[in-house]
């Protein structure tokens, strides 16, 4: 019986705990890459870079709250510059707007040439973050480290497995909570919502009635700069800041998008989850929760380890590849890829 | 290959694009002024010669103009330009000539928005309901430009076309090829417009939600609403019709009251089948 215990602990505090977050930081990244699909319809690649700049401002505006003194007490002053980071993002990605996509959609260009296009915003922004902050790994992380660590969670159950609960896995899981659930209440019950989802689905139409197309892709990409800030400075936090790994999220985050369903909210949520729960589980060594679970005559010698952590982002490849044999639409209807 | 730099070319991949309900029209842009222009018709459009974006003119010095009260009917061949008249009215292509007018003030300049809240409503011939909303989602982004309440009118909608009231909570785009219809009606009726402007709106319906459709039609015509149609079935459309235009290769070929039309012994040969 303890042995259980001790095994759904380690499991929580291995597994669990960390894809879950992780999964909310894909999550909030693949919301903002499906929102730009569904309305501005493309495949935005700047979408890593973006979220890099705004974390950057995040942890700019940081430093000084830090050298002023201020603080929020246990949690992270990060929180407090937040604000500030979305809106240095909003600032930039209606700056990239103005200055290089609404030339090519006033040529009504196909979406292919905009892809291309976000890929060259992607190495100016690449540029752009690592000029000004510099291409190492940055620490912004303050306050309490943990909600509970393993060893108070040792003390308090007597199981010889510890449990930890990180701050920022806590703040990651309660952020990305409340953002789905004013997105899905902007895009479902409010007008502007509604005239966003009416654009996506027929423009000419949408224009018919009256909405005004420039002013739904500024919205657009209000929310997109706030959805990338947010997941940026999350990821930041419980990982660390360093510019190069914000490129590499692309992939996981296109892919869980594309596992969900492009073009579809509800789905890119769930892909987030379903990348992050495979990455970890198949890169974990199970070798002690094994050992704890089989009796001991079948514990096992080696780490249990499907795949070394270095072949992670390979992962959500293989799991992109059955979605989309299998179900070309993604788990939840979106658009056939 | 093509010698348009922004065609085409490399647009299958869905993963990277979703070209789906890309926008085609090549509206008038923004910030025109209206300008008086006392007299004339209700709605008319007047002399107009223009086509799509930079390609060649479909419309040549075409007149199209309904009045208050009246039902008016645009009829003719396929790619005579009869959708393209209904577009250039409604300001979704640039005209190189010619102008619109509505209650006596010059509208060429405004953008479709403008005149929408200027009281045009307008139903295009295909994808005229958004096809990912419900019913309601529909007639409530019909009336996106009103800020007063829209309650009473979609009551009035549903009254109009009850088995809308039934389905409100699903998606359009589940619906039949008439309930779809009813949907792009009624979209268009919750602006509460001065003018109603159908693009063939019995198109792919079945003969017998056809005369329905018609019937509603006139029923909205009596409430004072002027009409300006585009019908396929042009004998049963000249019938109801106060004026009948038939074009012909983006030009008026025949003008007249629908009588008129439906007893000229040409239009009779060329367009209704004898």
């Amino acid at each position: 019986m303890m042995d259980l215990l001790n095994a759904i602990v380690a499991l929580s505090n291995f597994v669990i705990i960390p894809a879950m977050s992780y999964g909310a930081q894909l999550a909030l990244g693949a919301l903002g890459v499906t929102l730009i699909y569904g309305i501005l319809r493309f495949s935005n690649f700047a979408h890593g870079d973006t979220m890099a700049f705004g974390a950057m401002v995040t942890v700019l505006v940081t430093w000084l709250f830090q050298s002023w003194g201020l603080s929020l007490g246990p949690l992270p002053t990060a929180l407090l510059a937040l604000p500030f980071g979305i809106l240095g993002c909003m600032a930039l990605v209606l700056t990239t707007d103005r200055i290089v996509y609404r030339f090519y959609r006033a040529q009504k260009a196909k979406p292919v040439i905009f892809v291309i296009v976000s890929l060259g915003v992607t190495f100016i922004l690449n540029g752009l973050v690592r000029f000004i902050i510099g291409p190492d790994d940055q620490r912004f992380l303050d306050g309490e480290r943990f909600i509970i660590s393993a060893r108070t969670f040792k003390e308090m159950t007597g199981l010889r497995e510890g449990l930890a609960f990180k701050t920022t896995q806590g703040i990651t899981i309660i952020t990305a909570v409340i953002v789905v659930a004013l997105l899905f209440w902007f895009l479902n019950r409010t007008r502007t919502g509604k005239s966003m989802r009416a654009y996506s689905d027929n423009e000419d139409l949408a224009l018919l009635s009256g909405i005004n197309p420039e002013r739904v892709v500024m919205i657009t990409w209000l929310i997109v700069a706030g959805l990338a800030t947010i997941a940026g400075v999350l990821y930041g936090l419980d990982k660390s800041f360093k510019p190069f790994t914000y490129f590499q999220l692309l992939l996981p985050i296109f892919a869980s998008a594309i596992v969900g369903g492009l073009g579809n909210p509800l789905g890119a949520i769930a892909g987030g989850f379903v990348i992050a729960f495979s990455e970890v589980t198949v890169t974990y060594a199970w070798k002690k929760v094994a050992t704890y679970v089989l009796p001991e005559s079948m514990a096992p010698d080696t780490l249990v380890q499907l795949m070394s952590t270095d072949y992670k982002l390979a992962v959500s490849f293989v799991i992109l590849l059955i979605v989309l044999l299998v179900k070309p639409t993604g788990l939840f209807a979106g658009k056939a890829v | 290959m093509s010698s348009d730099p922004y065609s085409d070319r490399g647009n299958k991949d869905l993963s990277l694009g979703n070209p789906k309900g890309m926008g085609t029209a090549t509206p008038v842009k923004p910030g025109g002024k209206a300008y008086p222009a006392v007299g004339g018709p209700f709605l008319i459009g007047e002399n107009m010669t223009g086509g799509y974006g930079a390609g060649p003119d479909i419309l040549h010095d075409c007149t199209i103009a309904v009045d208050r009260g009246e039902i008016a009917v645009i009829v003719g061949p396929n790619g005579a330009g009869k959708s393209t008249g209904m577009k250039a009215v409604f300001g979704m292509l640039n005209l190189r000539e010619g102008h619109v007018k509505l209650d006596g003030e010059d509208i060429t300049q405004l953008s479709p928005q403008d005149r929408v809240a200027r009281g045009m409503g307008f139903v295009p011939q295909t994808s005229n309901i958004f096809t990912s909303m419900t019913v309601e989602e529909n007639l409530e982004m019909g009336a996106f430009i009103r800020t007063d309440d829209i309650s009473g009118t979609m009551a009035q909608i549903y009254d109009l076309f009850p088995i809308l009231k039934e389905k409100r909570l699903q998606a359009a785009g589940e619906l039949s090829g008439g309930q779809r219809q009813q949907v792009a009606v009624g979209r268009a009726l919750m602006t509460q417009p001065k003018v109603l402007m159908l693009d063939e709106p019995t198109a792919g319906v079945s003969p017998i939600v056809m005369d329905e459709l018609f019937d509603r039609i006139i029923e909205v015509a009596r409430t004072g609403i002027p009409i300006l149609m585009v019908e396929q079935n042009a004998r049963q459309a000249l019938e109801i019709a106060d004026k009948g235009y038939v074009l012909v290769q983006g030009r008026n070929a025949y003008t007249g009251t629908g009588k008129e039309l439906l007893n000229d012994p040409e239009v009779r040969k060329s367009f209704l089948g004898g």
